[in-house]
């Protein structure tokens, strides 16, 4: 064979690489970003009565349902903050990964359509649920800070703004991070084998139960507490209570645990999508 | 000489045939342990190279040792009957499928339009619509918002801009999804059988729009066609795949000539022995019949200017009798085009022979039978031998810039006069 003297932009083969897309191929690609991010958000209250509304209805409801049914039934203690502003600190960073692990868990499924008919950098996909859920988030977030505003002004709860503050970007960041990572490796798994469907629906709402959103790490009995502390996504929700309210427990080891884990799981996962996500289109 | 722009070198394509996936995980996880771990042969998936074509116990080659390149600023149609691996071929230029084997190179930014609507969402305006669809395609914003008034004129919607395209009409959902893609600027440009939605109108200028780009803007196109005219007119070469094979690359005309020739279901002759075995009554007995095309060129395509001589023998059994032969010509929709008959002539027993020539330039495009008719007296039905040749006649328009079914149960060239007269223009003025 002679060398080729042109020289080529691309090449297809049948390797598939682990890198995938290249940042500038995704550079190129961020208006499509942006695009799909705006088209959720169109899409979820298309002919809605309450339209954006809707961000806030389903985390209000769960908070009356929780302080009712955890607080006021069971009588799960809080610590020594109000149990409206606990469960609403859980359920908003639940929801957030709740919703960004189910969005991005069934990418190629859900997709095939586009996916079979035209390229782009298939990571662009998940990218935008994430970000949606992200605008979601922030904006839960801004009632939370409405509500902590409140308790502060005519209650007596007296946070104490400390250094832990700091802490806030860090566990939205990760939180982010491990459910696009949990996403990206379950949609591989959900094209191949549709029991995946079914496994992830069940699991992530067992899941929620050895995550301390309901009860706080403290509550959580000596003799299991390891299998809670073993959940990545514990650190993450207390240093979120302890970084806006002020009470949490976590030590920071736990915390370069969780990320670590963090990010050794999302460089993995991306890997495996990268690498399986060309072939998969042959077998959705 | 251009440089190439594409270069594909021996893809094949294998699919699985049947539970895709080998179905459930516990097989996967034994697979992947025979695979890898006991380092054995891959039971669902070797390279037999030595294989034949076409399906092999469960599995099938899409596509099989394809190569061929593409010249910058060329435009290159791909024809084949259905199944053959050209919309297999196209995804793997696409980027979309991964090929078996086998290497695609190329350069520059490359759209594919395998669908027209690709990422439209029904919920949303035909505005928001446009930017998502630009997008997921290549294009970028600056680009897109350049484009948008173009894009809106283009595709007729002006006043339905940002209406959901769900309260739509087809037509209307059709036109603005391919009016997207009509204003992509993309080095290479993909496009698989598109053009066969939208109504006659719509088809013309997308057609327009594709020569627009192909030879005004120099960009390469791969097209993949089943309207051979289109292919004919637009592509520079073409290539004949036929059971993931490529059988055939060249110019486009020669390329569709000879797929055409090979699809046409020609009955062109029959002939008999004895008269026992042969069709009719006691009466006739035919012998032969037979269609001579006075085809010109050497693939024997059979096309609206060829004239077809039409022959026939048969043993006449009736003693003293006047006959009449009838050519009845049929459309294949069943539809009489003519009913030719014969001079009456006078016959005894014996062989009668005849011959008559349908001129070229008269037939319109399409599939026609022949049903041979004979009467004796003038008018008393003796013996129909029916539907005893069939051919079909290809469109040919040279210099004509029209794909669409030519109109009418004929297509004569009869001789038609324009001319200009100068000075009754000057006496107006």
């Amino acid at each position: 064979m002679s060398v080729p003297k042109v020289k080529w932009d691309w090449e297809i083969t049948s390797q598939t690489s682990y890198w995938g897309a290249s940042l500038r191929e995704l550079w190129a690609f961020r208006h499509l970003l942006e695009g799909l991010v705006k088209r959720n958000f169109l899409l979820r209250y298309q002919q809605t009565v309450l339209g954006p509304f809707w961000i806030l209805f389903p985390p209000l409801l769960t908070l009356v349902t929780y302080v009712l049914v955890f607080g006021k039934l069971v009588g799960i203690p809080t610590g020594t903050l109000p149990p409206v502003l606990f469960y609403f600190a859980g359920i908003i960073l639940w929801s957030f990964f709740n919703d960004s692990f189910t969005g991005t868990a069934t990418t190629f499924r859900d997709n095939v359509h586009l996916f079979s008919k035209v390229y782009f950098p298939r990571i662009i996909i998940p990218l935008s649920v994430i970000h949606t859920q992200l605008y979601n988030f922030l904006i839960q977030f801004l009632l939370m800070l409405l509500l902590v505003a409140y308790y502060w002004l005519f209650q007596d709860l007296r946070p104490t703004l400390s250094i832990t503050v700091m802490w806030f970007p860090v566990v939205v960041l990760a939180t982010a991070l491990l459910a696009l990572g949990m996403g990206l490796f379950f949609s591989v798994l959900t094209a191949k084998y549709r029991d995946m469907g079914y496994v992830i629906s069940l699991g992530v709402r067992l899941l929620m139960y050895v995550t301390p959103v309901i009860y706080p790490m403290s509550a959580v009995p000596e003799k299991v507490r390891w299998l809670v502390q073993l959940n990545p996504l514990s650190p993450l929700f207390e240093a979120f209570r302890l970084s806006l309210l002020g009470e949490g427990t976590v030590s920071p080891w736990q915390l370069t645990y969780s990320v670590l884990f963090t990010v050794v799981f999302f460089g993995a996962a991306l890997l495996l999508f990268n690498k399986q996500g060309d072939k998969l289109i042959d077998v959705v | 000489m251009a440089e190439k722009i594409i270069q594909v070198e021996n893809i094949s394509k294998l699919y699985r045939l049947g539970t895709i996936g080998t179905g459930s995980f516990r097989q996967d996880l034994q697979w992947w342990w025979n695979l890898y771990v006991m380092g054995k042969k891959d039971p669902f998936f070797h390279l037999d190279k030595t294989a034949p074509p076409g399906v092999v116990a469960d599995q099938i080659w899409a596509l099989r040792d394809v190569s061929f390149d593409v010249k910058q600023g060329e435009s290159m149609g791909i024809v084949g009957s259905n199944g053959s691996g050209k919309s297999t071929l196209l995804k793997i230029i696409s980027r979309i499928v991964k090929p078996t084997t086998g290497v695609v190179r190329g350069r520059g930014k490359v759209s594919s339009l395998l669908e027209v609507g690709t990422g439209f969402n029904k919920e949303l305006t035909g505005r928001e619509n446009i930017y998502i669809s630009g997008y997921i395609l290549g294009m970028n914003k600056v680009e897109v918002a350049a484009k948008f008034d173009e894009i809106v004129a283009f595709s007729g919607i002006e006043e339905f801009v940002d209406t959901p395209v769900k309260r739509y009409s087809s037509g209307m959902y059709v036109r603005l999804a391919f009016a997207v893609a009509a204003h992509l600027e993309p080095d290479i440009l993909i496009v698989d059988e598109v053009l066969a939605v939208g109504d006659a109108d719509f088809q013309k200028k997308c057609l327009g729009k594709m020569r627009e780009v192909s030879q005004a803007e120099g960009r390469t196109i791969l097209f993949v066609s089943h309207n051979m005219q289109a292919v004919n007119t637009l592509c520079d070469r073409a290539i004949w795949l036929n059971k993931g094979q490529m059988l055939e690359m060249g110019p486009s005309s020669a390329v569709v000539n000879k797929y055409i020739a090979s699809l046409q279901k020609l009955q062109l002759g029959q002939k008999w022995q004895t008269p026992q075995e042969a069709p009719g009554n006691k009466y006739i007995r035919f012998k032969q019949v037979e269609l001579i095309p006075h085809v010109e060129q050497s693939d024997g395509v059979i096309d609206v200017r060829t004239p077809l001589t039409v022959k026939f023998q048969f043993w006449n059994m009736l003693e003293e009798m006047s006959l009449n032969v009838g050519i009845v010509l049929y459309s294949y929709t069943g539809d009489c085009i003519f009913d030719l008959l014969s001079p009456t002539l006078h016959c005894h027993t014996g062989l009668v022979e005849g011959e008559c020539t349908i001129p070229g330039n008269f037939l319109n495009d399409g599939s026609y039978y022949i049903t041979l008719t004979i009467a004796k007296e003038a008018s008393i039905p003796v013996y129909n031998l029916d539907e005893c040749l069939s051919f079909d006649v290809e469109d040919y328009r040279a210099d004509i810039c029209y794909f669409e079914k030519w109109w009418g149960a004929v297509r004569p060239k009869f001789p038609f006069k324009l001319v200009n007269h100068q000075e009754a223009y000057q006496i107006i003025r």
